[in-house]
C-alpha cells in the first residue's frame, strides 16, 4: 500500500429488515455507500484497480450485526467527524455506520484482530425454556467437546476454546434471551444456533429461534477484551 | 409501516435469497401519494432490476403529482408457494402493500416465455386472470414494452397495452385514468377513455375476425382507432437518463448504472425487430450522456456505467464521450462498458478506450456463415472486416472473442451451415498468427449458435421457422463441421426457439394456452432449469391449436396478420421490398449514414432520426 493512505476503521450495523444480507452484498454496498459518501477512497493498484477495504468475519444470511467492522484506506485525511457524516447520510439505516476511527497501518488486520465475537440469541419460551437450556449448556461444556453439523459435514469443537465464556440466560415474559461469546479461530467458530440447537436437542426442550445478532465483535489481549475502536 | 410486512417477515426464514424481497434499497422511492402505481416485472427481482425500462417508468410515475409508484417482482418458486400457504398476497417492495389496492399495474412484457407469470403475479395478487372477469374496484392492468408490438397472445389477460415509449405516456395514462376515477366512471368507460390516448391499445374494444377457420383481422368497436400506433418520444434528451436509480443489494443481473446513448437502430437487420420496431434512430447529445453517467455515479455508488443502446459505437460521438469519461474515471477503480460491438476495426480502437488495462473478451455477431446468407438479413459485414477486427484484437492483447450466429434463417442451406465453421476456422487460425505462442494456449473463441426466431413488424414475419427435428439436423451439422481444440460451441434449446415463435407470432387464441400450460405448473419458463416442454405441449393439446400451424408455417404476403392494427411506423409495403431484397440477396443502406430508405417512420409519426453529429461512415 502507498505510503500517504489513512485507515478508517467504521463500526457500522446490519441490522432490522437488512439482516437478510448476505457478506458478499454486504461487502458491496458497503463500496457503494463509501463512493456517494464522495470519501477519497484510496484505489489498489495492479490489473483491476478497485477500492482499498477490508472486512472483519463474514455474517451469515439472517443474522444482524451491531458493531460490524470494516477498514477503509483513504488517501488524503478527512476529519473522522466528517467521514462519519458522509458515511451515514449516504447509506440505508440497516447498513450504516455507528462509529469511524483512524487507526495505525501496523495494527494486525480486522480478520487477524477479531477473534472475540458476542451474540444474542432470543427464542420464542419462557422460564422452563430458560431452565432446560442453563442444565444443558452446562452438561455440553461439561463433556468439554461439541460435534455440529455444517452444510452436512461434521465439525468438532473444543469447548474450553470455542465458548470460552459460559451462556447467559434470561427471560422476560415468553421470551429467552441467550448471551454467548464464542472464539474466532482459523477454522471459523461455533455457531450460535447450532449451540443452541445442540442444548435443545440434549434437554428434548422445545423452542423456536426468532432471532440471532451478533452484538459485538472484540480484540483478545493479554487475557482480557477490548473494542477494536 | 408496512402492512404485510409482519406476515412476510417469518416467510423469509425458510427461503433462498431473502434479499429479493427486503425492499430498502438506496434511492426507492417511498412517497404516500393518493394514486398508486405498481410497477410489475414478470420474473425475479434480480433480472427485473437489470432492466433499465423499470428504473425509467418508475422515476417518471413518480414525478407526477399525487402519484407513488413502487416495484413488484414475481417472488420465486419457494416464496410463492410459502405466501400461497400463508395467505400473503402478491405486494409491493416499497410499502409491503397488496397489489390489488393499487389504481394501476404496469406489467413489463420483456421476452415471451415470461407469458405464463405475468398470470403467476396476477393470481398472488388476488386479482382475475382475464381483463373480462375484473371488476370496478379492481386496478387497471396495463402492459407494454418489447413484446407489446404483437400484443395478441396475453391480450386477454391486459386491460389495456402501451405500445411504444413510456416516457411521455405514463403521464397521459395516469390523467386519463383519474380523470375517470374523478367522474366515477365504470370501468368499460375507463377503458374507452384510455383506448384515446395515443399509443394504448385497449385489447376487449378489438375483435378477431375468423372466416373458416382462418384469422381475417381485428375490427375495431366504435370509437377505437383502427391502428393504434406506436408511441415515439422525439427526443431522447427531452428526458434525463435516471439521475438516482435505485440501487440493489443483490448482485443483480447487469449490475451496474445504464445511461441509454441512443435509442433505434436503422442498420435494418431483416431478422431483427428491435432493429425495425424502436425506429427512428434518437441520439443523446455526448454532454448529456457524459452529465448523466456522472451524476448517476455519484448519485449510486455504483463501480461501473455501462453506455446502452442497441448498437453504442454506431453513436456519432462515441469517442469524444468514451475520451471525456475515462478522464473523468481516471484513478477511481470506476469502469465504462459497452453492451455490445459490431465488427469492425474501429469498435477495437473504442474496446482500447474502454478497457485500461483489462481485456476480459469481445463479442461480435456476424449472424450467417456466409457472404449470401448475411447479405439476405442484411447483416452488413464482411468476412474480411471480421478477420480484420479480430487480427487487431488479438494484436492488441486480447485472447477470447465470442461470435453469434444463428442457424434456420430465410433461404439457408447446408452449404451456409458448414459456412460458419469455415468461418470460425478462419477466425481461429487469424487470431492464432497474431498471438505469440507461448499464449496460445489461453486463447478462446467461442460461439454461441440460436436458431432464428421470425418476429413480427419484420421483413421475415411471413417465414416459417423452421421445425425442431430439422434444427437438431442444422446443429448436428454444424457441430461436425468445427473442430478445432480451443473452440467452444454452445446452442439455444431448440424447443424454447419453437416455443418463442409460437409465443410471438401466434393471436389471441395462444392466451388459453398460456393460461392452460401455467394452470399445468409453468412459471419461469425463462430459466432453462424450469422449462419443461411437455407441460406446453399438454397445454397445446388441451386448447386443440397445433403450434406448428403458427411456428412453422409459411405466410402468403397479402395474409391478414394478428398484429396488423399495431402499427409501429415502419409499413407493410416496405417490409414487403424488404422480403423481396433479402431473396434477392440485395443489401439496404443505414439511413443514419446514406439516404432514407423510405421505411415509412419518420413520415408516420412526425419525428426523425435524431442525430448529435455526423456518423463514422
Amino acid at each position: 500500500m502507498a505510503e500517504s493512505t489513512f485507515r478508517l476503521r467504521v463500526k457500522y450495523q446490519k441490522a432490522g429488515r437488512l439482516r437478510h444480507l448476505s457478506h458478499l452484498e454486504v461487502v458491496h454496498s458497503c463500496g457503494r455507500a463509501a463512493r456517494r459518501a464522495g470519501l477519497p477512497y484510496a484505489v489498489t493498484q495492479g490489473f483491476s484497480p478497485h477500492m482499498k477495504v477490508a472486512f472483519g468475519p463474514a455474517l451469515p444470511v439472517g443474522t444482524a450485526g451491531l458493531g460490524e467492522y470494516l477498514d477503509l484506506w483513504l488517501s488524503s485525511y478527512v476529519p473522522s467527524g466528517e467521514a462519519f457524516e458522509a458515511l451515514k447520510a449516504a447509506s440505508a439505516p440497516g447498513l450504516a455506520p455507528v462509529q469511524v476511527k483512524y487507526v495505525a497501518e501496523r495494527e494486525p488486520s480486522l480478520g487477524a484482530a477479531l477473534t472475540i465475537a458476542k451474540y444474542e440469541v432470543v427464542m420464542e419460551g419462557g422460564e422452563v425454556l430458560a431452565e432446560g437450556l442453563t442444565s444443558s449448556f452446562a452438561a455440553i461444556i461439561a463433556e468439554g467437546v461439541l460435534a455440529v453439523d455444517h452444510k452436512g459435514k461434521p465439525k468438532v469443537f473444543e469447548l474450553a476454546s470455542a465458548l470460552p465464556k459460559e451462556p447467559d440466560v434470561c427471560t422476560i415474559k415468553e421470551r429467552t434471551t441467550v448471551g454467548l461469546a464464542v472464539r474466532i479461530g482459523e477454522r471459523g467458530s461455533l455457531r450460535p444456533e447450532a449451540l443452541v440447537k445442540a442444548a435443545l436437542t440434549r434437554g428434548a426442550l422445545d423452542g423456536r429461534i426468532m432471532s440471532v445478532t451478533r452484538t459485538e465483535l472484540l480484540v483478545e489481549q493479554d487475557g482480557s477484551w477490548r473494542d477494536p475502536l | 409501516m408496512s402492512e404485510l410486512w409482519s406476515r412476510i417477515e417469518p416467510l423469509l426464514t425458510g427461503i433462498e435469497r431473502p434479499v429479493r424481497y427486503i425492499n430498502s434499497e438506496w434511492g426507492s422511492s417511498h412517497a404516500d401519494e393518493p394514486y398508486k402505481v405498481a410497477l410489475v416485472y414478470p420474473d425475479v427481482y434480480e433480472i427485473g432490476m437489470a432492466n433499465q425500462a423499470i428504473q425509467i417508468l418508475y422515476e417518471r410515475f413518480n414525478v407526477l403529482q399525487g402519484v407513488s409508484a413502487e416495484r413488484v417482482f414475481v417472488p420465486w418458486k419457494d416464496m410463492a408457494d410459502a405466501m400461497r400457504s400463508a395467505g400473503v398476497p402478491l405486494f409491493t417492495l416499497e410499502s409491503c402493500r397488496p397489489v390489488s389496492e393499487c389504481d394501476l399495474l404496469g406489467i413489463t412484457l420483456p421476452y415471451e416465455l415470461t407469458y405464463q407469470n405475468i398470470l403467476e403475479a396476477l393470481d398472488l395478487a388476488g386479482l382475475a386472470l382475464r381483463s373480462k372477469d375484473r371488476t370496478d374496484a379492481d386496478p387497471i392492468v396495463i402492459g407494454g414494452g418489447p413484446c407489446a408490438f404483437n400484443p395478441e397472445p396475453v391480450a386477454p389477460f391486459l386491460d389495456a397495452i402501451l405500445i411504444g415509449d413510456g416516457e411521455d405516456a405514463v403521464a397521459d395514462i395516469v390523467a386519463a385514468h383519474r380523470a375517470s376515477i374523478a367522474a366515477g366512471d365504470s370501468r368499460s368507460a375507463t377503458l374507452a377513455a384510455l383506448a384515446l390516448v395515443p399509443g394504448v391499445y385497449v385489447p376487449s374494444l378489438y375483435e378477431p375476425q375468423i372466416e373458416g377457420g382462418e384469422f381475417k383481422g381485428m375490427t375495431a368497436l366504435p370509437g377505437a382507432p383502427t391502428v393504434v400506433r406506436k408511441r415515439v418520444l422525439p427526443d431522447l434528451d427531452d428526458y434525463r437518463s435516471p439521475a438516482c436509480p435505485v440501487v440493489p443489494f443483490m448482485d443483480v443481473v447487469h449490475d451496474r448504472v445504464g445511461v441509454e446513448v441512443l435509442r433505434g437502430c436503422a442498420r435494418g437487420c431483416r431478422f431483427c425487430q428491435a432493429g425495425m420496431v424502436y425506429r427512428p434512430v434518437r441520439e443523446r447529445t455526448p454532454d448529456s450522456i457524459v452529465r448523466d453517467a456522472i451524476s448517476a455515479l455519484s448519485c449510486t455508488g455504483y463501480e461501473e456505467v455501462s453506455l446502452t443502446s442497441l448498437s453504442t459505437a454506431d453513436h456519432s460521438g462515441i469517442e469524444e464521450v468514451l475520451r471525456r469519461l475515462t478522464r473523468r474515471l481516471d484513478g477511481t477503480g470506476v469502469t465504462v462498458s459497452l453492451p455490445s460491438l459490431r465488427v469492425d476495426a474501429f469498435n477495437v480502437q473504442v474496446a482500447r478506450l474502454l478497457g485500461g488495462g483489462k481485456k476480459t473478451g469481445l463479442t461480435f455477431a456476424p449472424e450467417a456463415g456466409t457472404q449470401r446468407l448475411r447479405d439476405v438479413i442484411n447483416k452488413n459485414v464482411t468476412e474480411e472486416d471480421l478477420l480484420r477486427t479480430v487480427n487487431q484484437a488479438f494484436s492488441a492483447g486480447w485472447r477470447r472473442v465470442k461470435l453469434y450466429f444463428m442457424i434456420g434463417l430465410p433461404t439457408e442451406t447446408d452449404e451456409d451451415i458448414v459456412g460458419i465453421g469455415e468461418l470460425v476456422s478462419r477466425v481461429f487460425l487469424a487470431a492464432r498468427e497474431v498471438t505469440p505462442p507461448a499464449e496460445r494456449g489461453g486463447m478462446k473463441v467461442a460461439v454461441s449458435v440460436s436458431t432464428f426466431v421470425p418476429k413480427a413488424h419484420t421483413p421475415f414475419q411471413w417465414e416459417a421457422q423452421i421445425p425442431f427435428e430439422e434444427v437438431r439436423r442444422r446443429q448436428s451439422l454444424l457441430r461436425s463441421s468445427m473442430q478445432h481444440k480451443g473452440i467452444d460451441l454452445s446452442w439455444h434449446d431448440s424447443q424454447v426457439s419453437f416455443l418463442e415463435g409460437v409465443l410471438s407470432r401466434g393471436g389471441r387464441e395462444v392466451a388459453d394456452v398460456i393460461e392452460a400450460a401455467w394452470r399445468g405448473g409453468a412459471r419461469f419458463d425463462a430459466w432453462t432449469e424450469e422449462f419443461k416442454p411437455s407441460r406446453w405441449s399438454l397445454a397445446f393439446e388441451a386448447v386443440g391449436i397445433d403450434p406448428t400451424s403458427i411456428a412453422n408455417r409459411q405466410r402468403r404476403v397479402d395474409e391478414a396478420l394478428p398484429w396488423d392494427h399495431i402499427s409501429v411506423g415502419v409499413t407493410r409495403a416496405y417490409l414487403r421490398i424488404e422480403r423481396d431484397n433479402a431473396l434477392a440477396e440485395k443489401t439496404t443502406p443505414d439511413c443514419t449514414f446514406d439516404g432514407c430508405t423510405g421505411c415509412g417512420v419518420c413520415g408516420s409519426s412526425l419525428v426523425a432520426n435524431v442525430l448529435a453529429g455526423e456518423r463514422r461512415g
